[in-house]
């Protein structure tokens, strides 16, 4: 397949959230841009960031976020008159073959560069979309953009549910990639490794986003110790929960249990997944992907997720893993226990895990990204990324609603 | 003098004493109930340029004016503060604590879902912060004098940059006074004869409006003479 791929490409990449923090799309930003530069293509990524953190030279800052409230949560974006003279910067200066566009339907970078720009554009969707009200009444201005995309590709099968629902037309699904053998080779961390007395359960994510899932975690851990008394939880993530918490939660005989790694660098989590037993992901909604567990599949551990649509999909129906009903901490113990209770159960998922992680790799992934790119353009007919004479004030004044302010 | 005081003249004293106690409350209450009422009334008025300040950021993102994200983005925050007023300016600031992180962490369903339940989706939200975010949204969209200017030369465009400038400058007076307002009442109120008496009553204990609204600097001044249109 990657024979088929033959010029080298100019390709401009937007990813709409700061990598002063770091999130699911700004890595599969990076990743991305890395594994095309890799195949020879050059690749310039416009993202938020602050002056002072660091960015590699592929990337253009588009200025600081700044937290404004969106769709009932405190969010950071990049927008105002500035970024915007910014993002038109970029876009002329990139002279891009293809303009590949991260969530463009979240107001931030994406949705700007695709207001000033024309030609070929590809747009990935990674979340489930929201109803805010801002951007019900900004449609009429969105959706002129939004009409100009040329190939929309969803990240999940549950991602591409919602972009048809709301918005019609369809889209292909390309997963989030994964360097899967990063996983695979990974050294297991003695201290993280689990023995038949005390086994090891590993859950990463925000501790204090009870979407995540910490808290049915820590509801099945008296019954599961209860069970197997040697049982060690580890958590890692960001959070203000801690120790106190969890002993105020469990008593100070089961609170010893589980033990809080704090926030983990990539390395840390790829040697955490590949020491433990099982990688267990409890989250209770809002996932439209769980990269995390493919990546804990590709590092060898059993996974124990929730069985939400989502997770459902990436663990081939529960076949590459085990399942539990979303939310319940009693089925979470039980299913907790089973798992380390049957050597062979593990075994069979993890085998079968091993195969099901290989579409999610980057080689496999990037193939299927280049081919789309290589139809857009070819789509276009040479034609590159240009401005969008609309976007200019003169242009976008007749979308101004004059006649309420006429008097 | 050699004559002792007598009866009447002891009682004449005591009936003084107690004509001056009983006028030292009355002019005390009635000081305190004018306060109580400066507040209220001044509460009103920063209660009415607030959602003025927010129907008018409502506006500007729906003219097709901003550019789309900063279109959502004040839409967005504008909403939040439509919806947040009419709670009062200072009652959601004392729920507790716990209860007001319980409530937040429902935060996922979607307002739609819950506008049933109004008072649950609204304790979540503090005013103060809500207008507070609704300025700094403002002050990013609106950071480029450049900008600003070529707003306004847009047709419609003038009317509502004046329209928001002066939402803007009367919320700023308003706070002020009502603040001033709420210091004077908490000092009244904090003076033994009136702790003592419980003059206040059931009256709450008026809290100042703390909330970041300062000014946009791209955002020109208005005149003084300006008025706010009717929005």
């Amino acid at each position: 397949m990657s024979g088929a791929h033959g010029r080298p490409l100019r390709i401009g990449l937007v990813c709409p959230y700061s990598f002063d923090v770091p999130g699911g799309v700004q890595f599969h930003v990076r990743d991305l841009a890395e594994a095309l530069i890799a195949r020879g293509h050059s690749v310039s990524v416009l993202a938020p960031a602050d002056d002072e953190t660091p960015i590699p030279p592929y990337m253009t800052s588009a200025g600081r976020a700044v937290p404004v409230r969106y769709n009932g949560a405190v969010a950071r974006m990049t927008f105002g008159p500035l970024t915007a003279a910014r993002v038109r910067r970029w876009l002329t200066a990139g002279e891009f073959d293809v303009l590949h566009l991260h969530e463009p339907v979240t107001p931030s970078l994406g949705m700007l560069a695709l207001w000033f720009a024309d030609g070929p554009i590809v747009a990935t969707m990674h979340t489930a979309l929201t109803r805010s009200r801002g951007l019900q009444m900004a449609y009429p201005v969105v959706r002129q953009s939004l009409e100009k995309i040329s190939a929309r590709i969803a990240v999940s099968e549950d991602a591409r549910r919602t972009l048809v629902e709301h918005m019609g037309g369809d889209a292909v699904v390309i997963p989030n990639g994964v360097y899967v053998d990063h996983f695979t080779r990974a050294t297991p961390d003695a201290r993280w490794t689990g023995t038949p007395d005390a086994p090891t359960v590993a859950f990463l994510g925000r501790l204090d986003e009870s979407r995540k899932g910490l808290p049915v975690l820590l509801d099945a851990v008296p019954a599961v110790l209860r069970a197997r008394p040697g049982t060690r939880f580890l958590v890692a993530g960001r959070g203000d929960t801690g120790p106190d918490e969890v002993r105020a939660l469990l008593g100070d005989d089961d609170a010893r249990a589980v033990e809080f790694l704090g926030s983990i660098t990539d390395a840390e989590k790829a040697a955490l997944l590949r020491s433990v037993d099982v990688y267990c992901a409890p989250q209770t909604g809002g996932e439209s992907f769980g990269i995390v567990l493919v990546e804990a599949m590709s590092a060898g551990a059993a996974v124990v997720a929730s069985d939400l649509g989502a997770f459902r999909r990436v663990l081939d129906d529960g076949t590459a893993g085990t399942l539990f009903r979303t939310g319940d901490p009693a089925d979470l113990a039980a299913t907790l226990l089973r798992v380390l209770d049957d050597d062979g159960l593990r075994e069979k998922a993890r085998d079968h895990a091993s195969d099901v992680v290989r579409r999610y790799d980057w080689s496999h992934v990037t193939d299927e990204v280049l081919t789309v790119y290589e139809m857009v353009t070819a789509g276009s007919s040479g034609r590159q990324v240009g401005e969008d004479p609309s976007s200019r004030r003169a242009g976008f004044g007749r979308l101004v609603r004059s006649d309420r302010w006429e008097r | 003098m050699t004559a002792e005081w007598g009866v009447a003249e002891w009682g004449l004293l005591a009936t003084a004493a107690l004509v001056l106690l009983v006028w030292a409350v009355w002019v005390e209450a009635s000081r305190l109930d004018r306060l109580h009422r400066k507040v209220s009334a001044s509460l009103g008025v920063l209660e009415t340029q607030l959602v003025r300040r927010a129907s008018v950021s409502v506006e500007l993102a729906s003219s097709g004016l901003l550019d789309p994200v900063s279109s959502v983005l004040v839409g967005e925050a504008a909403f939040a503060a439509l919806d947040a007023s009419g709670e009062g300016t200072g009652t959601l600031t004392s729920l507790p604590p716990e209860l007001v992180r319980i409530v937040a962490e429902q935060g996922d369903v979607p307002p739609r879902a819950t506008a049933g339940a109004a008072a649950g989706r609204t304790a979540v939200v503090d005013r103060s912060q809500v207008e507070s975010e609704l300025s700094a949204t403002l002050r990013a969209a609106l950071e480029d004098a450049d900008e600003v200017a070529e707003i306004r030369a847009q047709p419609g465009g003038a009317v509502l940059v004046e329209a928001l400038a002066a939402a803007w400058f009367r919320v700023q007076l308003a706070r002020r006074f009502h603040n001033e307002a709420v210091a004077q009442t908490r000092r009244v109120r904090g003076k033994t004869l009136v702790r003592w008496l419980r003059l206040a009553g059931h009256a709450a204990l008026p809290d100042p409006f703390d909330v970041d609204d300062a000014w946009p600097p791209a955002l020109g001044r208005p005149g003084a003479s300006a008025r706010a249109p009717e929005v």
